[in-house]
């Protein structure tokens, strides 16, 4: 007990700190913690807005009734494979990209501009560009596939290639974010650990594999934190681009809980939809975090 | 409480309290009323319109605040304002499809009321399919802007060139469009045979349901239960996989939203075009237009035997429940579905008149001459199920004819997914 005993003063000062603390604790739990509140009590309701003299306390029975919808789990597989595609996409191409602007250059400004610029493009714009990228008749992509003699593909309405199409403009889109945190873990790579490997005659590839590599993992890590989660959510590139389709093949769990709330007016459901899966985003996010905090153990 | 028994605590209040501003309206500040319209409901005639009540009506200002260009985006945006019951909007243009769901959701306000003594005489003198489209279990939940049904448009001067006369069956539009494709494509390799709305959007759903109401088939039965025949539900989508192998639909017809056939058309490269009333005034005013003059329009086709059908369409104004000026926003409500303004939008928009009337009007048949001959077929639409889950049953429809369109899913799966997920829903 006598360790744990404290001066008046340092009394006052943990009381500043909380007081301190308090305007951003209110902030959080209102825009963080009242929303889920909310989330999680409307996904145990029948709140449907088209029925509302059906309304009351179901319990579990939205979850229930989402594990036994066929559209939950096609729509959880399309996000998963977004995830899949999408996650190791941004990161190599966002590896590249990082690399490339860490290069001497005379003029840095074109290059990280060039990082910035879809970085800073809203999604729905990005998807919309891409929409017109892959369009049928006007499309610059088909245009290119006549002038080489090719057959016009249906990029849009062919579920492979829609998937293939809304993944290279979600890889374009998020590489940027994914390269700029990793310059950042790039610049923070001290010069003489280069110097010392060039002294000791490694290749151009071992220094990268020896030296880079391991210097970025923290870089790397955080980075596919960030973009496995937006993965997970990935609703705005498909909307704009396919609407879900052709069918529900481009459909993520992110689109199916805005049709079920925003179109069909099914909040109680949508809410244990959008529970749900903001259970496997943290069910995703822990396996990451587990990981970077054995490493720091090790 | 729940949310729907707070929303009627407020609406009767509003009610109450409606009435007794009413008495000392005259004597208040200046009115602004905000009204919603969508993209592709030409927002520059409704301005012309409201242009006339401002100068009719003074101390009244109306602000239009302009939606998305589809049915379902429009109603996106509203699900978010009227679910959060924000009063920032007076008056709403709604698809004629809402209503049901609106009067469930209890997001117009009741007209009874302020109608009185006039409902039924004000009622009576609508087109029939917009009189019962617009009154949910007995209460007016909203008034008449236009009418609209699909027709079939088609190049009058192709059809012309190649000696066809207007197609009434399914097979003879089909081979009409290939005889005219085999010998213009060569000139015109853009030119395709017949499009129709395939994208996942509301259009698709009349894409199903006009060839299975042209052959004598239902969706639902009387009473709104699923009565969907699996013999028809298979012939209406064999007809468009048919035009599917003989090409007459574009190979990308699964992604073409409604607009985008108006436009594929007025650059000259479609022969025929299952599309709403206001192409007609877009192909014949529009400068870039390459087709004016050119176009006829006629009733869709059906399956030989059997009449012609379409959907019904057309666009109403709705008071919002959460309106605060309720008073004078049924006033501009009453104005905007006046045989007036209906006569304004046909010469200026080519949109449908809701009174049979002016289908005879010298001057709107002047501007639409095929408006003699539209009555007959917007009196003959048939209106899609009227039920509040009307987006669950639309949502089902339309995304089993994308993914059937797109030639992801065959006739046989395409109607087991539709009756999967149109059963619980009509039942």
């Amino acid at each position: 007990m006598a360790q744990l005993r404290i001066g008046p003063l340092e009394r006052a000062e943990r009381r500043l700190g909380l007081l301190l603390l308090t305007p951003a604790l209110l902030l959080l739990s209102s825009v963080v913690l009242y929303p889920i509140g909310t989330l999680l009590w409307t996904s145990t309701q029948q709140m449907h807005l088209a029925q509302p003299w059906l309304e009351g306390f179901v319990g579990l029975t939205n979850y229930a009734r989402a594990l036994d919808d066929p559209r939950f789990w096609s729509s959880l597989g399309t996000t998963l494979i977004y995830v899949a595609i999408t996650v190791p996409g941004a990161i190599l191409a966002g590896l590249g990209l990082a690399l490339l602007a860490n290069l001497p250059f005379r003029v840095k400004w074109p290059v990280r501009l060039g990082l910035l610029l879809p970085w800073a493009l809203p999604l729905v714009f990005a998807g919309l560009i891409f929409r017109w990228f892959f369009e049928y008749e006007q499309g610059v992509v088909n245009g290119l596939l006549r002038g080489l003699g090719f057959a016009p593909l249906r990029w849009l309405s062919t579920p492979e290639l829609a998937m293939l199409a809304t993944c290279l403009a979600i890889v374009w889109k998020s590489s940027s974010f994914v390269a700029l945190v990793l310059l950042a873990g790039l610049q923070a790579i001290p010069a003489s650990l280069y110097e010392a490997a060039a002294v000791d005659g490694a290749s151009p590839w071992q220094r990268f594999r020896h030296v880079t590599l391991p210097m970025l993992r923290p870089a790397i890590v955080v980075a596919l934190i960030f973009r496995t989660i937006t993965a997970i959510q990935t609703f705005d590139i498909p909307y704009a681009m396919t609407g879900g389709g052709p069918g529900h093949s481009t459909e993520t769990l992110a689109m199916y809980v805005h049709r079920t709330t925003i179109d069909v007016l099914d909040f109680g459901y949508g809410s244990a939809l959008a529970a749900l899966m903001f259970l496997i985003s943290l069910a995703m996010t822990s396996v990451y975090i587990r990981q970077t905090r054995r490493d720091e153990g090790s | 409480m729940t949310i729907g028994a707070a929303i009627g605590r407020r609406a009767i209040l509003a009610g109450v309290a409606g009435a007794a501003a009413s008495a000392s309206a005259q004597a208040q500040a200046p009115t602004t009323l905000r009204i919603f319209t969508g993209g592709q409901q030409r927002p520059d005639v409704m301005r012309r319109v409201l242009d006339l009540y401002q100068e009719r009506t003074p101390g009244v200002r109306v602000e239009i605040e302009i939606g998305g260009a589809t049915s379902d985006q429009q109603q996106q945006y509203l699900n978010t304002v009227l679910a959060s019951r924000d009063s920032a909007l007076d008056v709403i243009l709604i698809d004629v499809i809402r209503p049901a769901q609106w009067a469930a959701a209890r997001w117009a306000e009741p007209l009874d009321s302020y109608l009185g003594a006039e409902r039924d005489a004000v009622m009576a003198r609508y087109l029939p399919a917009y009189r019962e489209a617009n009154v949910v279990a007995g209460r007016v939940m909203a008034l008449p802007y236009f009418a609209d049904a699909q027709f079939l448009y088609f190049r009058r001067d192709l059809l012309a060139k190649h000696q066809v006369t207007p197609p009434r069956t399914w097979d003879e539009l089909a081979a009409a469009a290939q005889k005219i494709l085999a010998a213009e494509s060569a000139a015109n390799p853009s030119l395709r045979g017949f499009s129709a709305a395939g994208a996942p959007i509301e259009g698709t759903v009349c894409t199903f349901l006009v060839p299975l109401w042209g052959m004598g088939g239902t969706l639902t039965d009387a009473q709104g239960k699923l009565a969907l025949d699996q013999a028809q539900g298979q012939r209406a989508l064999a007809m468009w996989a048919d035009m599917r192998t003989k090409n007459v639909t574009p190979a990308n017809i699964a992604e073409i939203a409604t607009d985008r056939i108006r436009v594929d058309m007025q650059a000259g490269n479609l022969i025929f075009a299952m599309q709403w009333g206001y192409a007609w005034n877009r192909f014949q005013n529009d400068a870039d237009s390459q087709v004016k003059d050119r176009i006829g329009v006629v009733p869709l086709p059906s399956f030989a035997g059997n009449a012609a059908a379409t959907c019904v369409g057309g666009w109403q104004v709705a008071v919002s429940a959460f309106s605060k000026n309720k008073d004078a926003a049924v006033k501009l409500l009453r104005f905007l579905s006046s045989p007036e303004v209906s006569k304004m939008q046909a010469i200026a928009a080519s949109h449908l008149p809701v009174f049979p009337d002016v289908y005879d009007d010298a001057e709107v048949l002047a501007a639409n001459p095929w408006f003699r001959d539209a009555r007959a077929v917007v009196m003959g639409a048939r209106a899609r199920p009227v039920t509040a889950r009307y987006p669950e049953v639309s949502e089902a429809i339309r995304t089993a004819m994308n993914g059937f369109l797109a030639g992801t899913r065959t006739i046989d799966q395409t109607l087991a997914d539709m009756t999967q997920r149109l059963t619980p829903v009509l039942r």
